[in-house]
């Protein structure tokens, strides 16, 4: 039993919402609707809640917002978009300050679509929501437990759309980090990744056949640029990051120096990176947001 | 019943029915607003699933003293079911709470932090009147030991009538239920967000649940030592006075701090310390 | 004996050599080695406590005429202090106690019968080891913090430090003699040289504030100086005899005039209402002479004077009406601490009502009263005396003495946060001693006279509310900090870590300071003993078992916990505790704690509370007199 569907707190929060969906999500709460029977709280904080409701369009100061709080959502957390301004921008979608729905901020789980949305389809897709993330709790139970049974080895060409999509998920943290989504990553294509597989040497982390974990080195004199680790999310907390390394490492043994490069609020990837003995060299202005930090490990 | 047994099934039983009053509260309160309300299992729902949620904090100490918060909790609980020393129930019992407070702190976020001053300022409110039901407890029954009090012959309530009711004055702020939901605010009500449970996630906020559980329980108990001459009498009256603060949150709104205080010091003195007057007059 | 008074002579001595030195090394050489040689002999005199001192050396007329020539020239000294501050109370005060003083000596002097001019019983040894390894600590922490004081954050005093630390060891001295005393005019000599080294010592930065605040300290004290010279003479008239033992045991008849005189003399030395704000004012003295003078050592022969005198007052009117002070200024202290956010002031505050606590207790005077006291002295000079040591350096380092500044002082100086953390434990948190003393007092107070009780709950749950504040306020972390590379000096850090230490073994150990000291002298005089009882020491172990679980939990490093900004809103700018403003500005996260300056107003409270005071002093003597 997993208690997710029984127990779903919610954290409600209004993009630019002429208020609409917000009334009739509110009017949910009253004794018509009567949520709370099915154990829904609307908390007002992302730390104690499951499911991020949103309404309205989303513009520059909301999508500041919307990464905040999506941090700080505990996992397993389920994004619904509530309305036809949080699905597409509504019939804001051409105003020069809106720039669309809550999808391109971060990824959504849920549509609700109306205008305003029902009370009655925002239960449903609150319902909808909690089976999203009770499968969501259970990939990460089944991922986390056999965590031991991971299986790392080199990668080929055909692994390369779920690295793509892990990259992807792993440059949307550091985007959320760094409150700026110019990372080169989460604009790279699937073409472009398979060429990369002919000058670079990746390496995977598989668990249950999933692929949690990328990286990636190319050997050019006697250094190895490291793209990478990229972790899943469900897995920043154990070793995944630091074993990858050691994998590039092993595979150019010839080679004198290491060198990655990381975004300067990448706090617990250079966390990762010391421990494995890297020590920053160089730093890089990118955007005033982000900076590179270029970190180097010496081989004897 | 032997100290021994009492304390085992207190472990074991009063999380259960601490999770079950927790559920009736919410039921009975939603009944009271036209709605229907959540299953009467609902915090135990609630508490599974924050087990088995991503824990997030601010610092990773703030969670160390939540886990010190609930162990004093039940400790309080497990000393005051074996029948030891009501002063050290209280003591222990006011440490667990200074840990809750030093957790919020700890969070180092504005809404948590003034809801551990409120907190710290609902304890100062109620501790007098929890210090003076022991100390009238102890006129009468010439013991501070709960098992003494327990096993004493006349009915409490009858010779304490203004420490009863200043005692469950200040079982409306312990409970943390309006007027005195200052620190903290279950259900819909916000004020501080979360107050001083804001920055706390996962198995912590399952912990801090269980913790108040616990410490209902212990509160309730508290109450049938009023009645305990008559058991059954006691039970009954602890649902009757849990009723009766559940009825009181529902009905009044939040005091402001300056208010609380105030008035639950004047209670303290004009209900619990006059009967303690009145007391040490007569022969 | 000559152990005892090796205990009372080196340290003066000491006193005499150090006001010689200049130079920083040999002052440092005396001061270690004396302070070592007054702990070993503390500790010594504890374990073989001697049952029969014998004679004195030197004789008994001889040493009363050194010390009539001594106060004579002390008392030249206090007339020229208050004629030159055109101070007329001083003056008046010390004429008045000349008077008694001479009138006295003449009369009787030669043929006073003290019986036994020093003895030594285990209440007696309680407060020489609290003397000896409180204050030596504090004479080693002194080292290093003056010479921090004088070359970097006061560089405008003039430096005296000579004339400091032989103020330091000659008032450790007089210390040891006050408790080893028997004979009154003895006790008296010792007394009167405290009140001495207290003024000299506050005034010691010699600003207009510290001149003021020095004679303030100076009247109180004469005061109650004189009422000490009257309970001496008004007892030698009665029953020609001048021992402390034997006004102990004289009947009320006879003995209660003189203990409520001498209570009054103790009431004013350890800075009850009305006359706390001595206390308060001689803060802008230096840390060590706060922590010596003002909260573990000096103020405590004030209670110590009013514990003797339990057996007299228990039971009557007299010591009803000190009870009642002493819970009034409990209560006072306790709310006033809440409103100020001043370190030294909240701990001067504590101080206060604590001690209005072992008043309470002296004034109650039953055996488990007694008992109580005496663990509250032991557990207050200890943690009290940390703290003051911890906020010292703290004021140096932050260069400011707000408890606001000290936001975030876990990660800055996380040692000294450490022990602030242990000291605000041990001052009111269970299992730590207070709380126990606490426990004792409640107990005390119910049995004997539970109206009193008003005080107790209402003052304990004031205590509570300013020291948590104290502590979430070390440990929140609002922005981020670097540690603080060179926290302590080695003359600071051995004191420090050396009380905490005590601290913490006080509370660990206390049964056996329980059983091996309090309760022996209670039971001595009363014939029964107040006791914690085996079952609550258990309760108390397992809890101090729960409550040091906290610290281990730090050894694991906060495993699967994910780290997280707070929740501002989802205002949250990355880079610091700064939310995004209405406007889009940048804001800045500020946490201020409560001070309740609209309901609790400080002034009004002190006024009240005198005034209560006052009337009970008047009501006190008037019923010693009838």
């Amino acid at each position: 039993m997993n208690g997710f569907k029984k127990s779903p707190w919610i954290l409600h929060y209004d993009a630019s919402s002429c208020n609409g969906c917000d009334i009739e999500t509110l009017a949910c709460l009253t004794p018509v609707f009567d949520v709370e029977r099915l154990g829904v709280v609307n908390t007002g904080n992302p730390k104690h809640a499951d499911i991020f409701l949103v309404t309205g369009a989303v513009n520059e100061q909301s999508k500041h917002v919307i990464r905040n709080l999506y941090r700080q959502l505990p996992e397993p957390k389920v994004v619904v978009a509530v309305g036809a301004c949080a699905a597409t921008g509504g019939i804001f979608r051409e105003c020069y300050n809106i720039s669309g729905g809550v999808d391109c901020v971060v990824p959504v789980d849920v549509y609700v679509p109306g205008c305003a949305a029902r009370p009655e389809a925002i239960i449903d897709g609150v319902v909808k929501g909690l089976a999203v993330m009770e499968e969501k709790q259970t990939a990460m139970a089944a991922d986390r437990g056999n965590l031991d049974q991971t299986l790392y080895a080199a990668a080929d060409v055909g692994d390369a759309p779920s690295i793509l999509s892990l990259a992807k998920a792993a440059a949307l943290t550091e985007a959320l980090l760094h409150d700026d989504d110019s990372f080169p990553a989460l604009k790279r294509t699937l073409p472009q990744l398979q060429q990369e597989f002919d000058w670079r040497l990746f390496f995977k982390a598989v668990v249950n056949g999933k692929i949690i974990g990328a990286i990636s080195g190319r050997l050019t004199g006697d250094t190895v640029s490291v793209n990478g680790p990229a972790v899943h999310p469900y897995f920043r907390n154990s070793d995944v990051a630091g074993r990858m390394l050691e994998e590039v490492e092993r595979a150019f043994r010839g080679a004198k120096q290491f060198e990655v490069c990381i975004g300067n609020k990448s706090e617990q990837l250079l966390l990762e990176l010391v421990k494995a003995g890297y020590l920053s060299f160089k730093t890089e202005v990118f955007t005033p947001k982000i900076t590179w930090v270029y970190l180097r490990k010496e081989k004897k | 019943m032997n100290a021994w047994l009492r304390l085992i099934v207190y472990l074991v039983a009063a999380p259960v029915i601490g999770g079950l009053l927790a559920g009736w509260d919410r039921r009975v309160s939603a009944r009271m607003q036209s709605r229907q309300g959540p299953p009467i299992l609902q915090p135990f729902y609630d508490v599974l699933k924050l087990w088995q949620k991503q824990n997030l904090a601010v610092f990773p100490s703030q969670n160390y003293y939540i886990l010190s918060f609930l162990l004093l909790v039940i400790f309080t609980g497990a000393l005051f079911f074996a029948g030891s020393d009501l002063l050290l129930v209280i003591f222990a019992f006011t440490t667990a709470a200074i840990f809750f407070v030093l957790g919020a702190y700890k969070a180092s976020s504005p809404y948590s932090f003034i809801g551990a001053e409120r907190e710290l300022i609902q304890i100062m409110a109620y501790e007098p009147m929890v210090l003076l039901t022991a100390i009238g407890m102890y006129m009468v029954t010439k013991t501070f030991y709960v098992r003494g009090i327990a096993s004493h012959g006349t009915m409490l309530v009858l010779v304490l009538p203004g420490v009863f009711l200043g005692f469950v004055y200040a079982l409306e702020i312990k409970f943390r239920k309006s007027p005195f939901d200052l620190s903290s605010s279950h259900h819909a009500h916000q004020e501080l967000v979360r107050g001083i449970t804001t920055e706390f996630s996962g198995r912590t906020l399952a912990m801090i649940e269980v913790a108040h559980w616990y410490e209902s329980v212990f509160l309730l108990g508290w109450v049938y030592l009023f009645f305990a001459a008559s058991p059954v009498v006691g039970v009954v009256m602890s649902l009757v006075v849990y009723a009766f603060v559940v009825l009181v949150d529902n009905v009044f709104a939040r005091l402001k701090w300056q208010t609380a205080l105030r008035s639950a010091w004047a209670v303290t003195a004009v209900l619990g310390f006059g009967n303690i007057v009145i007391l040490s007059l007569l022969p | 004996m000559m152990l005892v008074l090796a205990l009372v002579l080196v340290p003066c001595l000491a006193g005499v050599i150090l006001f010689c030195l200049r130079a920083e090394r040999p002052r440092r050489t005396v001061v270690v080695a004396v302070t070592l040689a007054v702990c070993a002999g503390c500790v010594a005199l504890a374990c073989r406590p001697p049952l029969d001192l014998g004679e004195l050396p030197v004789s008994r007329h001889a040493i009363n005429l050194g010390m009539t020539a001594i106060e004579a020239l002390m008392g030249l000294y206090i007339l020229y202090v208050g004629v030159r501050a055109r101070h007329f109370l001083i003056v008046a005060l010390m004429l008045a106690q000349g008077a008694v003083v001479g009138w006295f000596e003449w009369t009787a002097g030669a043929d006073a019968d003290a019986g036994l001019a020093l003895f030594v019983d285990k209440f007696s040894i309680v407060m020489a080891l609290i003397n000896g390894i409180v204050g030596g600590g504090i004479c080693l922490y002194a080292l290093g913090y003056m010479r921090e004081y004088h070359t970097e954050a006061h560089r405008d005093v003039p430096d005296r430090r000579p004339l400091f630390f032989s103020l330091l060891f000659v008032f450790m001295g007089a210390m040891f003699g006050l408790v080893f005393a028997n004979a009154l005019p003895w006790l008296f000599f010792f007394w009167e040289i405290t009140t001495l080294c207290s003024f000299l010592l506050i005034g010691y930065t010699q600003t207009e504030e510290a001149r003021r605040n020095a004679l303030r300290a100076l009247v109180m004290n004469l005061a109650g100086g004189l009422s000490f010279a009257l309970a001496m003479v008004w007892f030698y008239r009665n029953s020609h005899t001048l021992g402390l033992q034997q006004l102990i045991y004289s009947g009320h008849a006879i003995a209660l005039l003189p203990a409520a005189l001498l209570c009054f003399a103790g009431i004013t030395k350890a800075a009850q209402c009305p006359f706390s704000s001595w206390l308060l004012g001689a803060m802008v003295a230096p840390t060590p002479v706060s922590a010596m003078l003002h909260s573990s050592t000096m103020v405590k022969a004030g209670v110590y004077l009013v514990l003797r005198m339990a057996p007299v007052i228990t039971g009557t009117t007299v010591g009803l009406m000190v009870a009642v002070v002493g819970g009034v200024t409990f209560l006072y202290g306790s709310l006033a601490a809440i409103t100020t956010p001043e370190a030294k002031r909240v701990l001067a505050y504590s101080t206060v009502a604590n001690l209005g606590l072992v008043v309470l207790c002296g004034g109650i005077g039953t055996y488990e009263a007694v008992w109580a006291g005496v663990l509250l002295i032991i557990f207050h000079a200890t943690a009290k005396c940390l703290l003051f040591l911890c906020v010292g350096v703290v004021e140096h380092k932050l260069h400011s003495r707000n408890i606001e500044d000290m936001s975030g002082l876990i990660l800055y100086m996380p040692r000294v946060a450490v022990m602030m953390m242990i000291g605000m434990a041990g001052m009111s948190l269970a299992p730590f001693g207070m709380l126990i003393s606490k426990w004792a007092a409640l107990r005390a107070v119910v049995d004997a006279h539970p109206l009193l009780c008003f005080f107790i709950v209402f003052g304990s749950s004031a205590t509570l509310f300013f020291w948590v504040k104290w502590m979430g306020k070390l440990v929140e972390v609002v922005r981020p900090q670097s540690r603080l590379i060179k926290e302590i000096s080695l003359d600071e850090s051995v004191a420090l870590y050396g009380l905490s230490l005590v601290t913490f073994t006080a509370c660990l150990f206390f049964p056996f300071f329980s059983t091996q000291f309090i309760e022996p002298y209670v039971a001595g005089i009363y014939g029964e003993s107040g006791f914690l009882g085996q079952g609550n020491t258990l309760i108390m172990v397992i809890m101090m078992v729960v409550v040091m679980l906290f610290p281990l939990s730090f050894l694991s490093h906060g495993r699967g916990v994910k780290l997280v900004d707070p929740y501002l809103g989802g205002g949250n700018l990355q880079g610091g505790p700064s939310f995004a403003g209405a406007a889009g500005e940048v804001e800045n996260v500020t946490l201020h704690n409560y001070y309740m300056t609209s309901i609790i107003n400080e002034i009004l409270l002190t006024r009240v509370a005198g005034l209560c005071a006052v009337g009970l002093l008047l009501a006190m003597f008037a019923s010693a007199l009838l």
